[in-house]
């Protein structure tokens, strides 16, 4: 008499090599949720601004989605591997299984199903950051950005002031328009989880709202030429009061 | 190699080795067609962009739509002579002087207007010569690829003109040959039509 | 050409013994090819002013295109063209000559068109691009060892980091589909040779012209602009672009001419019965990735044509001033550059998909599956190019679009790790050095992956684009797992092109050493881009000194292995075990015949009754 399909798929976890599989599996994906958890976190620096925060977050959650194929494919590999033939003469054949029309369609449809998560994820993500950035465009400080051959300038045309240095006080939306003055840049202030190409004659536009106090490492990401490495500065997110006596010291006028 | 191993090698009829030939052409074409795209998508990427209002910057000069048809014309005849002379053998023989001539004219065209184009513009130490901005670099570029296709189909024309003249060819490898240069001279030309519209999008 | 016309062979026939093809090799080709640079930099010389960047250009361009005309005058590639121009075909005993019948060794100096030959000339010249290219690698972990330069200067670091990247480029874009692409395919579909042995010996000895161009960079004063090249950096660079722009054009030339005559011949020269779906994988896998080149390669041609003439004669394509613009070159750049991504990556995983069946002795699981999953790689990685512009700035409202195609791939991409997984599953591998490859692969794979996922994110990729990141994950896809899966083909295939075995013992010592030190290597570099490292930087904050430190030990690693497996390949060749038929039991055709093999390959055309993976006893 024939299995039925509930027998069958019985039959199938009592073996051997699917509990031991399995197991492993579940082991190595929960061993990837843990590790994911902190991984990105513990090397990446500080977050001044809730888009960094964001990114954080983004590399936690894209690391879970991906556990589960982790999991899968370190389980069958390690499976196979200690279950490996050893000597100088190939092995037995083994079951000549040409496809399992249900394993292909399932497999296409959980990788499917994973690759949409992250897709909405990331999608809705994006929208907030760009509805974000249209509702504080009208009172954001506006922050001109050049990138030299091999320095970085700004230029705060409210305040009229022109540094090498970016301050930024906390909690004021800021819009860095970035332009190129030869070569392409990218403005990178590390910190702030902002990057955005500087462009010969195209103003590029990025935000961001600094919200938390600390040191800002801006630098290059974009190769342009032989000092490269050095086109870096660096900077600060600091209160309201110290950045207008910094705006002051500069020769600025505060608003 | 013993006459038995060479036997192999002859293994292939005249009508696999003519399919066979037509599709590595037309496979060529295929590069040859993203070439094309790739400058037809320049030009008008750049029109659209007009950077620092660089497309004709002020005070420069453009081309009128004609010059690019006029390089066309012959194309499309070189293609439609070819075609229509490929089909018998015997009057190939003659037709084929007409595609080759067609060729060496538009060749010539296409040359006059490149020594001639009205773009040149002298740099800062009156050494460097530049181009006005990004029209006529992009007109420039369609101009080169075109001539380039000329002298391909020219090459292939005089090849065929001679051979026609010889009997020692496989005649139905041959008629397979022609066939195969077909598919170049139409491409070219419909190419030359791609490439002439966008020049007249000024 | 392998067929010939049946009226030519009534034509008298010259001693072939006596006419000029005998007389041209490499070495004709290297004379006429010098003559001819020369001659063209010394007519040139006193028309131009070296000081003026546009004229010293336009004479170093002429100059190395002279030379790769000249070389291929030299060596005879215009033999063919010019003998049917003139209406006088090559004859049989010509054809014969020019596969290189009877010449033993020299017939690998020649314009040689037996595809054998070619396999193994591909072959050689990739090993030496890699040593080339992974030399510059061990110079550029050197440098970055600790902070403050160290070793060299910015200049020099530059330099080291675009030959390396081209040097790498290119040499992975041949590595599979050049030797075992030209050596086995056409054996494993049963034909006599390449559907155009004169194009075959054509892309080879085009490519071989690029190389000391490509090397001449290094006089000029290197290409300061990464292997992307992007405009406008590339316009201002100094001479050694020139060298960069040839090389490209050049390259372009030899990949279409090679796409075509792979993929006509898997159409039109498989074994009689060998239908679509008994063609084996790697063939399938080898002909999607040149068919992709096909369209793909002409795009960097137009844009290096574009950066030669604003370099020559001023045209302003990427001069924001006169109406050009960076963005377009990025376009043309990725449009190119992102299916050569999977160009590199597809003939890699296609020869692990030939191995594993063999040593697992069960059918690959779901040909089907692995069809789907390269078509849909080939079908979408057209249409993702802009995820590398997503931070220029050029259209962001498109940024999601893009995300959500390049994201769509880890779909096909799933369904490459379900083929190889399956054909593992329930089996017992047979733990040879080519299935080691298919184990670090999925590794690798998985990871380079992985890591894909975070980089096709928009917001993600705010943080990690343009750092160092980005450098660890590339390397993770196209070296852990495409040149890992053309070492495994090498593995595989060295007792078919060699008649020898393979050094088990070193092989696996180079393994494990490259293997390890990989991951020590690009471990540390993720970290070093998380940290916020950007990339192609010569020198570095304190804050990155550790994974850097990490980097480069894993780094000096890799190159001891490398170097061992160097040695076991040069060793094996010469001194190795001689080789049986078919030393890995497998059942494609190649296994079929004798080494060394016959020019014609089969001496009776072989006939395809089933696939090539029957393997596996019946289920019960
Ligand atoms: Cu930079
Ligand atoms: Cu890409």
């Amino acid at each position: 008499m024939a299995p039925t399909p509930g027998e069958k798929l019985t039959n199938f976890f009592k073996r051997r090599d699917v509990i031991i599989a399995s197991a492993l599996g579940v082991a190595i994906t929960a061993l990837t949720v843990i590790i994911g958890g902190w991984w990105y976190t513990k090397w990446m620096p500080t977050a001044l601004s809730t888009d960094m925060k964001s990114i954080e977050r983004l590399m936690v959650i894209f690391t879970w989605i991906s556990a589960p194929v982790c999991g899968t494919v370190v389980a069958i590999t390690l499976y196979t591997f200690f279950n490996r033939h050893k000597g100088d003469t190939p092995p037995e054949d083994g079951p000549a299984i040409r496809t399992r029309g249900p394993i292909v369609i399932l497999w296409s449809v959980v990788s499917s199903m994973l690759c949409l998560v992250a897709v909405v994820y990331g999608l809705i993500e994006l929208n907030s950051a760009e509805g974000k950035a249209q509702a504080d465009a009208p009172h954001a400080m506006i922050v001109e950005v050049t990138g030299n051959q091999w320095v970085w300038n700004f230029h705060y045309p409210a305040q009229d002031v022109t540094t090498d240095k970016l301050m930024l006080p906390i909690n004021q939306p800021v819009e860095f328009r970035i332009i190129s003055a030869d070569v392409n840049h990218s403005f990178w202030p590390v910190q702030l989880g902002v990057k955005a190409d500087a462009n010969r004659y195209q103003v590029t536009l990025a935000d961001t709202t600094p919200n938390k106090l600390g040191t800002i490492d801006v630098k290059c990401a974009e190769l342009c030429g032989l000092y490269h490495a050095y086109m870096e500065t660096t900077g600060a997110v600091t209160t309201r009061a110290d950045f207008n006596n910094w705006v002051t010291a500069q020769g600025g006028h505060t608003a | 190699m013993s006459a038995d191993t060479k036997f192999h090698m002859h293994h292939d009829s005249p009508e696999q080795v003519g399919r066979r030939e037509r599709l590595g052409v037309r496979l060529l074409i295929v590069a040859d067609g993203a070439f094309v795209f790739g400058m037809i998508f320049s030009y008008f990427y750049l029109r659209n962009l007009n950077a620092n209002n660089g497309w004709i910057p002020k005070g420069g000069h453009h081309l009128a739509a004609s010059t690019g048809w006029v390089i066309v014309l012959p194309l499309i005849v070189a293609a439609i002579v070819h075609k229509l002379g490929s089909r018998q053998m015997a009057s190939f023989k003659n037709i084929s002087i007409i595609t080759l001539i067609a060729l060496i004219v538009g060749l010539y065209l296409q040359w006059k207007q490149l020594a001639h184009m009205p773009f040149q513009v002298d740099g800062d130490s009156g050494k460097v010569f530049g181009f006005e901005g990004s029209y006529s670099s992009s007109w420039v570029l369609i101009a080169g690829a075109n001539m380039f296709h000329y002298i391909l189909a020219t090459f292939i024309s005089l090849g065929l003109v001679i051979r026609a003249r010889r009997a020692e060819v496989d005649p139905i490898l041959e008629k397979w040959r022609l066939r195969t240069a077909g598919s170049w001279f139409t491409w070219i030309a419909i190419s030359g039509i791609a490439c002439a519209i966008t020049t007249s999008i000024i | 050409m392998t067929t010939l016309d049946h009226h030519a062979t009534t034509r008298p026939i010259p001693n072939p013994k006596k006419s000029l093809i005998t007389k041209l090799n490499m070495g004709t080709g290297m004379v006429v090819g010098i003559i001819f640079a020369l001659a063209t930099y010394y007519l040139i010389n006193p028309h131009v002013d070296q000081s003026v960047a546009q004229e010293y250009n336009r004479q170093l361009l002429a100059t190395m295109f002279m030379w790769s005309l000249g070389f291929m005058i030299g060596i005879g590639a215009f033999i063919g063209p010019f003998r049917w121009l003139i209406g006088k075909d090559l004859t049989d005993e010509e054809n014969l000559y020019l596969a290189g019948d009877g010449q033993g060794i020299k017939r690998y100096f020649k314009y040689c068109t037996d595809h054998k030959v070619v396999g193994i000339q591909y072959l050689v010249g990739v090993m030496t691009m890699l040593g080339v290219g992974g030399t510059l690698a061990m110079m550029i972990r050197t440098n970055l060892i600790m902070p403050g330069s160290k070793f060299v200067s910015p200049i020099i670091y530059n330099s080291l980091v675009g030959l390396h990247g081209i040097t790498m480029i290119i040499a992975m874009i041949i590595v599979a589909t050049g030797p075992f692409g030209n050596y086995i395919m056409p054996i494993m579909i049963g034909a006599a040779d390449m559907a155009f042995p004169r194009l075959n010996a054509l892309s080879w000895w085009v490519l071989f012209t690029a190389i000391p161009v490509l090397c001449s960079a290094w006089f000029l004063g290197g290409i300061p602009t990464g292997w992307t090249a992007y405009a406008p950096l590339s316009v201002q660079a100094g001479p050694g672009m020139n060298a960069f722009i040839a090389t490209i054009i050049i390259f372009a030339i030899s990949t279409a001419v090679a796409g075509a005559n792979i993929t006509a011949t898997v159409v039109a020269m498989r074994a009689k019965g060998m239908s679509w779906n008994r063609v084996p994988i790697f063939v399938v896998g080898a002909t999607v990735s040149v068919a992709l080149a096909i369209p793909a390669f002409p795009t960097f041609m137009v844009s290096m044509i574009m950066t030669g003439l604003d370099r020559t004669f001023a045209t302003t394509f990427f001069d924001a001033n006169f109406g050009g613009s960076g963005w377009l070159y990025a376009h043309l750049f990725w449009i190119m550059g992102h299916p050569e991504v999977y160009v590199i990556l597809i003939p890699g995983v296609a020869a692990l998909m030939e191995i594993a069946p063999v040593f697992v002795r069960k059918p690959l699981f779901s040909y089907n599956a692995a069809i789907m999953g390269f078509a849909g790689i080939a079908g979408l990685s057209v249409l993702v190019w802009a995820h590398h512009m997503y931070m220029s700035g050029w259209m962001p409202m498109l940024n999601g679009p893009f995300m959500v195609t390049t994201e769509m791939i880890s779909v096909p991409t799933g369904l490459i790790f379900l083929v190889l997984l399956g054909t593992l599953w329930r089996g017992r591998p047979w733990m040879k050095l080519p299935m080691l490859g298919v184990y670090a692969f999925l590794w690798n794979m998985l990871v380079g992956g992985i890591t894909g996922l975070y980089l096709s994110d928009v917001p993600a990729d705010n943080y990690l684009h343009g750092s160092m990141y980005v450098t660890a994950h590339f390397h993770y896809t196209l070296m852990g797992a495409a040149l890992t899966g053309a070492l495994a083909g090498l593995a595989f295939w060295f007792p078919k092109m060699t008649g020898r075995m393979l050094n088990e013992r070193a092989g696996y010592i180079s393994f494990w050493f490259v293997q390890i030190g990989f991951q020590i290597l690009f471990l540390g570099m993720f970290i070093a881009g998380a940290e916020g490292q950007p990339r192609r930087v010569s020198d570095y904050a304190k804050t990155f000194a550790t994974s850097n430190m990490v980097s480069t030990i894993g780094a000096y690693m890799i190159g001891i292995g490398m170097i061992v497996l160097l040695w076991a390949v040069v060793h094996s060749w010469r001194f190795g075990k001689i080789a049986p038929m078919n030393p890995w039991g497998s059942k494609t055709l190649e296994w079929t015949v004798p080494y060394p093999v016959p020019l014609v390959n089969f001496d009776t055309p072989p006939v395809v009754t089933s696939d090539f993976y029957g393997y596996g006893k019946a289920e019960k």
